[in-house]
């Protein structure tokens, strides 16, 4: 008989946490159909291992098997990790999968996470993330200048560049603060997720996507776990993940778009709404400027930046006469 | 039985020292969150690294406040029976308790708790927020420092309950409950 | 099958009068040990970690500190005597104030351990002086403590909105109904039994020096600096100055301001109060932690999974649907952490509900009502072990356990109301 074996994973969000939640069941339910029953995937979601951001730690320790998380998480601890999520006025789901499978993304990701025993592999994309809610419209950059915005990490940095004040709140906390002005502003994933947590009853502004236009999970896994898998499961693995990224891109549209639907009949006071070029401006500067300072900071990022810049422009010249030239025509006619 | 003595004061020492520090750390944690309330009300001022400074004292509060509360008998018990006995009896739970459940609880917690920091000091951790504070070991290191003294503490309420089970000391009054309310 | 051997065991081995924290740690560690071996405990780092980065928690020592303070500064009892004195001649004053005082400090956290503690420093030792039952005094404290949980900010409502998936300002709108009507049958309750029984809570002594309208004046004049006190915590929240985990550090240093005014303040007092925090806190912490590796242990030897089966077999059909997932989560709440069955066992009752065509928030409303009471029931009751952590010895365990039983009646009764009739409440069974 063949060898049968169980995989642990531990994942970053709560049980029924949607649109993620629902790719590592899925990704678990395929892995255990594909390879009848020789593996088998046990998840571990938040509320049981109790250590969101523990992820990297237990699955590089060998207490979980693999992970369901997102590479920006890392940052603290593996500066490069950051480059594997998604960036501001980064490239978008397509062009970034284009990155990872054909671009040499997945080497470069490789290169980052093999020393601390882990392998990374892409694990389902949000698409382009809403800029965040805020009570107040802004219009200029001067509107920005204090203002208190929960807004975490590498988009955070950005954002502070231009005069905003980051702010951690917790977020259990963040619905309360944000309703009685204690912050201004608060970044969080989309329509879909963004509707549980009520924001749409305390703000009208809802901006539109800059600083993560891609956001892409992963699955992480310990590389000895890895190594000790036959050749078929790999092989399993690999397009059981990759489906499941697939799919996560395709329900995020989906709950989204259902999502904005309905927000727009029962919340008439919610108007979309983009910051002005002069504030793009600044932000795209800012950007640059702190990629320019990672860069130099150490050979590696300058590696990983210059793959992802050069990619992009290649990149977004087709996009620009395929997919924009299609959405622009569409606004022509009615 | 005099080394006992002075061994159990030594130890008491240890519980003390942490108590110590946990005391100032909860005066400058109730100082940060105010100074960052004001500041960011009144000045919208905000520096994440301030506030992550608040729940870096707020775990030396608890985590060096638990060997502390062991020493002065600060942690709660069911007193069903246990008011009803005497000395004797209550120092051999204290004896029992404090060698198979306190100090092989903070042996496990000590371990995995140093593999836990180390890791963290290996990669140089530290804040993923922008401002956010460097280092993040040294907090991580508070676990094992942590379970090391509560370890001590447990040592300690064995060598009290010796001192108690040959009538040289007494549990003063009734135990459990600081009796602070 | 081990987590609930270990349920048993833990509950003999607490009888023993061994710290609460500590048994639950050491019980977990045999069986964790015994089951999984060591390795499991490396998970503890972690869950440390997560307790450490839990901002919210940061009001336990916070509104702790207040409560010591204004203890230390007689203050708390300046507060309640003279609230008390308004009742006049009525017995069981210093009782109702107590759960007013309880309901104003709910209203600006969702942290049990916070405003149990701080309620238990701040009025029971007043209370006694005053020689009431300390079965009435403890249960009072730990109900009105524990109102925290249904009158929002509360941490309850918080994680059952996301398990749920409800925004979290609707499920705090529809909580204000319930925790009102709890607060009117608290009162209405210690009204009837100090009628019956005034020896259980002597009305306040008069002083017939001066007349009934100055006794009025005077106790006016001096509720007003710890009620603003109070008011202001509560206000730099609902103007959002502060988070309500920071509103308490805003308490600590009013309370300390109002020290000096009282010319009660010394460096001395201040680091007193400090030393009861760490230690009052450290009791509170330890047996999070404690608790902490005593769930980790349940779940990693499959006490989910058993939980689970267990749900999948309730009825499908509305009201025995209703009644039985109540008693379950009730008979649950006697051992498991709130936390625990928010995400065990909700996520599987939520869709049957949902499929049942149950209003999703009124659900939600009759969980978190019931989650509540888990709090005050014996033996694992946190409420019951952090007011007993600071109460003075003479004070019994099974005193508090025999108090809190009106108060959970009570509750159990408000639950009863809001499942048959939801219209009370603003709310409609079904959707
Ligand atoms: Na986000
Ligand atoms: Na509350």
């Amino acid at each position: 008989a063949q060898d049968t074996f169980t995989l642990k994973m531990a994942e970053t969000w709560g049980p029924n946490f949607p649109i993620f939640g629902d790719t590592t069941k899925n990704f678990a339910k395929s892995v255990e159909t594909m390879s009848n029953g020789r593996l088998k995937i046990r998840i571990d979601s938040a509320n049981k291992h109790k250590a969101p951001l523990g992820v990297f730690d237990m699955v590089k320790a060998g207490q979980y098997d693999m992970g369901h998380s997102a590479s920006y998480y890392w940052k603290g601890k593996v500066p490069e990790t950051l480059f594997f999520t998604s960036m501001p006025f980064g490239m978008n789901a397509m062009e970034q999968y284009a990155w990872f499978y054909h671009g040499g993304g997945m080497e470069l990701m490789q290169e980052v996470y093999e020393p601390h025993n882990l392998l990374s592999f892409p694990g389902g994309n949000t698409g382009v993330q809403m800029g965040g809610w805020f009570r107040e419209e802004i219009k200029s950059l001067d509107d920005l200048d204090g203002l208190k915005m929960r807004i975490p990490g590498f988009a955070g940095e950005v954002f502070a560049e231009v005069g905003v004040n980051p702010t951690n709140i917790a977020p259990g906390e963040l619905y309360t603060a944000l309703e009685r002005n204690t912050i201004d502003a608060v970044e969080w994933v989309g329509p879909a997720l963004d509707l549980r947590l009520g924001f749409q009853q305390i703000a009208d502004y809802y901006y539109t996507g800059w600083h993560e236009p891609a956001t892409e999970l992963q699955f992480l896994i310990n590389k000895k776990v890895w190594e000790k898998l036959p050749a078929d499961l790999k092989e399993i693995m690999r397009v059981a993940m990759r489906t499941a990224s697939y799919d996560m891109l395709v329900l995020s549209q989906h709950a989204n778009a259902e999502a904005w639907a309905n927000i727009k009949k029962d919340y008439p006071n919610v108007q979309i709404k983009q910051f002005p070029q002069d504030i793009f401006q600044a932000m795209y500067n800012a950007n640059k400027k702190l990629l320019k300072e990672a860069a130099e900071s150490n050979e590696q990022a300058a590696r990983i930046i210059k793959s992802q810049l050069d990619y992009q422009e290649q990149s977004r010249a087709y996009s620009n006469i395929s997919e924009r030239a299609y959405l622009n025509t569409m606004g022509t006619v009615e | 039985m005099q080394w006992i003595i002075k061994l159990d004061e030594s130890l008491a020492r240890a519980s003390m020292f942490c108590g110590w520090v946990a005391c100032v750390a909860m005066l400058l944690m109730a100082g940060n969150v105010f100074y960052d309330v004001v500041a960011r009300y009144a000045f919208s001022e905000v520096s994440i690294g301030m506030q992550e400074m608040e729940w870096h004292l707020y775990s030396v509060v608890f985590l060096l406040g638990i060997p502390y509360a062991l020493r002065t008998d600060g942690h709660v018990r069911v007193d069903v029976f246990y008011a009803r006995w005497g000395s004797k009896a209550q120092a051999w739970v204290n004896l029992a308790g404090a060698l198979l459940f306190v100090i092989p609880f903070a042996y496990l917690i000590g371990i995995y708790g140093y593999d836990f920091a180390l890791d963290s000091y290996n990669m140089g951790e530290g804040s993923g927020d922008p401002g956010g504070l460097p280092h993040r070991w040294l907090i991580k290191t508070v676990i094992p420092l942590s379970a090391f003294f509560i370890a001590i503490a447990g040592l300690n309420m064995a060598t009290y309950a010796l001192r108690v089970m040959t009538g040289e000391k007494q549990y003063e009054g009734e135990q459990s409950g600081g009796g602070l309310a | 099958m081990i987590g609930m051997i270990m349920f048993l065991v833990a509950l003999f081995m607490l009888m023993l009068g061994f710290p609460v924290a500590f048994t639950f740690g050491g019980v977990a560690l045999f069986f964790g040990v015994f089951a999984e071996g060591m390795d499991l405990f490396a998970f503890m780092p972690y869950r440390i970690m997560s307790v450490m980065n839990n901002t919210v928690l940061m009001a336990v020592p916070l509104f702790i500190f207040m409560g010591v303070i204004l203890q230390r500064t007689r203050l708390a009892e300046q507060l309640l005597t003279s609230m008390g004195r308004l009742f006049g001649g009525l017995p069981g004053g210093l009782a109702i104030s107590t759960i007013l005082v309880g309901a104003l400090l709910a209203a600006s956290t969702g942290v049990v351990g916070a405003s149990v503690v701080a309620m238990g420093l701040i009025s029971l030792p007043v209370m006694l002086a005053h020689k009431y039952d300390k079965r009435l005094a403890t249960g009072t404290i730990c109900a009105a403590g524990t109102l925290g949980q249904i009158v929002p900010p509360s941490i309850i409502l918080i994680i059952l909105g996301d398990v749920l998936g409800l925004p979290v300002g609707d499920l705090f709108k529809a909580a204000v109904g319930p925790g009102m009507v709890l607060i009117g049958l608290y009162i209405a309750y210690i009204l009837l039994v100090t009628r019956l029984k005034p020896e259980t809570a002597p009305a306040m002594p008069k002083d017939d020096s001066i007349s009934r309208k100055k006794e009025i004046t005077n106790a006016l004049l001096a509720i007003i600096p710890p009620l603003a006190l109070i008011v202001v915590v509560l206000g730099s929240i609902f103007t959002g100055i502060a988070t309500p985990t920071e509103s308490s550090a805003l308490g600590g240093v009013g309370a300390i301001i109002l020290a000096i005014i009282y010319r009660q303040f010394s460096f001395q007092m201040v680091w007193d109060a400090s030393k009861d925090t760490v230690k009052v806190t450290a009791m509170v912490f330890a047996i999070l932690i404690g608790a902490t590796a005593f769930s980790m242990v349940f779940s990693y030897t499959g006490g989910d999974y058993l939980l689970e089966d267990w749900m999948l077999a309730l009825p499908g059909e509305k009201w025995g649907f209703i009644i039985l997932a109540m008693l379950v989560i009730m008979i649950l709440g006697f051992f498991i952490d709130f936390v625990e069955i928010s995400f065990i066992i909700v996520p599987i009752l939520a869709p049957v509900a949902e499929a049942l065509g149950i209003n999703m928030l009124w659900f939600a409303i009759l969980i978190a009502m019931n989650l509540q009471t888990s709090f005050l029931t014996p033996p694992f009751g946190f409420s019951l072990f952090y007011l007993k952590g600071v109460a003075p010895p003479q004070v019994r365990t099974v005193d508090i356990y025999k108090g809190v039983l009106p108060f959970i009646f009570l509750q159990v009764l408000v639950l009863a109301m809001i499942v048959v009739f939801p219209e009370w409440f603003g709310m409609s069974s079904s959707y």
